[in-house]
């Protein structure tokens, strides 16, 4: 097999930012870190010696010289326990493997102008946009989503920002015209948005009635799988069978038992973890597959989906 | 490779391309079975395969000094061949950082590079540049830095946006290409620019193969091998120059066959760009002449079977129409029909 891929770093500051948001700088152990995209994520693994974890998380930032990558995590209410981990343990000197970089939320470079919408910490992808954006004298604005009592903190984290082009918001998108807003773009304007989930949908649905071409809307899923029913697969090539339990992903599960399982994005997004069902119900969290290969039922993306079966055969 | 200090090739009449035997050894022949169909055919392009033109990031040989000059002569006669749009800035740097660096670790004895965080010092010998700059100050090299590094490096560059789920190609030099041209295809997304191939859009090659680029990894690049055939060494058999090399497909005879009739081989690799999210496409170009092939037992049996056994649309296609029966004619007596081993090696 070919070599492990990835850099090694390690855990160089923290600072709460929130309850919930804590910021974390890493440092790279031995060669610089490559040059990323705008809107990139990076996936890290860390962990104890009973537990490994793998998340993936937007990159916020990469220094100058390469030697220092910044994330930001929030401590997610039903973490399986990756960003409890780095929120409690996540402390100086803690190595943290970074498996892989990719970016499947770019700046559309082409675009005349760029409205970035987000909501909580979904702004991440955003404050590596911003650089860049502002770098290349590019016409865009931000309007950001918060509670109330998180506005100080997102405000301090934007304090560096062309105060003319960011926007902090404590009322609902509905509330403080939005939609206004978006129908007064011109249909030049591309759209981004990343936050929670209810978020997503407003601007989904709002965007789609007022007409927006779907070439220019563009979002990314903050997206942590949740666990669900344990279940078992069986691999067809082997025999063997491998159980998932109720706190496990599928691919982790599979990983735990060595079995060399496609991935990249390990959040439902990329694609690349696909596998093809030859038995079983999956239970379909994704967001790539289209309509027709849901229905299907004979693929799979084993980050995040789970089976309404009590076992699923795989061709692995 | 083996050192080389002046031009000796001659891509243009008259002719003049000569390979050594470790040259024509390490050819990357296209033809792991006896028969071809079109595929996406892709691995991960790591250093080591099964012939030593694969062994580099981007493949030096003994006539690196003849197509860089003759890249030049035709950049100086169509400067059309190299375009850049200018949202692909990042792009530019990204590859000329990756050629860069690629080349100097490869072959440190032709190729020098010095950093001193933006500063930097290049120097190639073979050409007998040597470049102070800014990385990333485009002002500080004498000509774009994408121009400025593929005009160092043998074969064909497009470089490719990721937007809408597809892939645009927004810049390149192409200067040896198998009849097509950056002009008429800049700008174009994956799909309508490979819409050409028979039956293979039809077999949803395209799809997947697509889905698979759009997924591809800094630091993970991939490589295919694609093939036609070409008259006479020629690397530029562009459209736009069809009046000069169309008329060759004709010329072939049952004597001079062997000399005149390349197998013309496309290594194909592709990266992901780090800081721009693009997506390089290298194609390097490789001329071997029936007479060279013909000394290895192995590849001269397959081409055989695999030219003789061609479906017919695939062969018209590729063009070879007016020629593909004299060349299997030319090869059936040195094929005794015994099995051969699957694989594009040797032996
Ligand atoms: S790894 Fe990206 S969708 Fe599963």
């Amino acid at each position: 097999m070919a070599e492990r891929m990835g850099f090694p770093t390690s855990i160089e500051r923290v600072e709460r930012l929130t309850p919930t948001l804590r910021r974390f700088v890493l440092r790279a152990q031995k060669q610089a870190l490559p040059p990323v995209s705008p809107g990139s994520y990076a996936t890290l693994e860390f962990g104890d010696g009973e537990k490994v974890y793998k998340n993936a998380y937007s990159i916020v930032m990469r220094s100058e010289d390469g030697l220092e990558l910044t994330v930001i995590v929030r401590l997610a209410p039903q973490s399986r326990g990756g960003s409890r981990f780095l929120h409690e343990k996540g402390q100086p000197g803690l190595p943290v493997w970074i498996g892989s970089v990719a970016n499947l939320f770019p700046i559309v470079k082409t675009a005349r102008r760029h409205l970035l919408l987000s909501a909580g910490i979904g702004i991440t992808p955003f404050l590596s946009y911003l650089k860049k954006m502002r770098s290349i004298g590019a016409d865009y604005t931000l309007h950001h989503f918060c509670r109330p009592e998180e506005r100080s903190a997102f405000d301090a984290l934007l304090s560096e920002q062309d105060q003319t082009r960011v926007f902090v918001h404590t009322g609902l998108p509905s509330e403080v015209g939005l939609a206004d807003w978006l129908r007064d773009e011109s249909i030049a304007t591309h759209v981004y948005f990343c936050g929670p989930e209810g978020f997503m949908k407003w601007v989904e649905e709002t965007t789609h009635k007022l007409g927006f071409a779907p070439g220019k809307v563009h979002s990314e899923h903050f997206f942590v799988p949740e666990g669900g029913r344990p279940f078992e697969v069986i691999l067809a090539r082997s025999g063997r069978r491998v159980s998932v339990k109720a706190d496990e992903t599928l691919l982790e599960a599979l990983e735990l038992a060595d079995v060399d399982a496609p991935c990249m994005c390990r959040g439902g997004a990329c694609g690349a973890c696909e596998v093809t069902v030859l038995g079983g119900q999956p239970d379909h969290r994704d967001h790539v597959l289209t309509e027709a290969e849901r229905a299907s039922g004979n693929i799979i993306l084993t980050c995040v989906s789970r089976a309404k079966t009590d076992t699923l055969t795989l061709d692995l | 490779m083996s050192g080389q200090t002046q031009i000796r090739d001659s891509y243009r009449p008259p002719f003049r391309v000569d390979n050594s035997e470790e040259t024509i050894l390490r050819f990357p022949f296209p033809f792991p079975e006896d028969n071809y169909m079109y595929s996406m055919n892709i691995e991960p392009h790591v250093k080591g395969g099964p012939v030593e033109a694969m062994s580099h990031t981007f493949d030096v040989d003994e006539h690196y000094i003849g197509e860089c000059a003759e890249k030049a002569r035709i950049l100086a006669e169509d400067p059309k061949r190299c375009m850049v749009l200018p949202h692909m800035r990042d792009a530019e740097w990204d590859f000329l950082e990756l050629g860069m660096d690629s080349l100097s670790s490869d072959y440190p004895e032709h190729f020098t590079l010095k950093k001193e965080g933006n500063d930097w010092s290049w120097e190639n010998h073979l050409l007998n540049i040597s470049q102070s700059f800014v990385f990333g100050d485009a002002a500080t090299l004498p000509l774009a830095p994408f121009e400025y590094m593929a005009r160092q490096m043998q074969g064909d560059f497009t470089l490719h946006d990721q937007r809408e789920n597809d892939l645009w190609m927004d810049g390149g030099m192409v200067t040896s290409q198998a009849d097509w041209s950056l002009k008429f295809d800049m700008g174009m997304s994956f799909r309508q620019w490979h819409a050409p191939v028979p039956k293979a859009s039809e077999m949803g090659i395209f799809d997947r193969g697509l889905r698979f680029l759009l997924m591809l990894q800094y630091g993970r690049p991939v490589r295919r091998l694609n093939w036609t055939m070409t008259i006479n060494p020629r690397l530029d058999t562009s459209p736009e120059n069809y009046m000069i090399w169309g008329e060759d497909r004709a010329s072939v005879t049952a004597e001079n066959v062997a000399e005149k009739v390349h197998l013309r081989v496309e290594l194909q690799t592709l990266y992901r760009l780090p800081r721009s999210n693009a997506v390089l496409f290298a194609i390097r170009c490789y001329l071997m002449p029936i007479k060279d092939i013909m000394t290895v037992p192995k590849w001269r049996k397959r081409l055989h079977r695999v030219l003789r056994d061609l479906d017919p649309a695939l062969a018209s296609y590729k063009g070879l129409d007016l020629f593909r029966p004299t060349v299997v004619e030319f090869l059936r007596p040195y094929d005794d029909g015994a099995p051969l081993s699957s694989g594009i090696q040797s032996v």
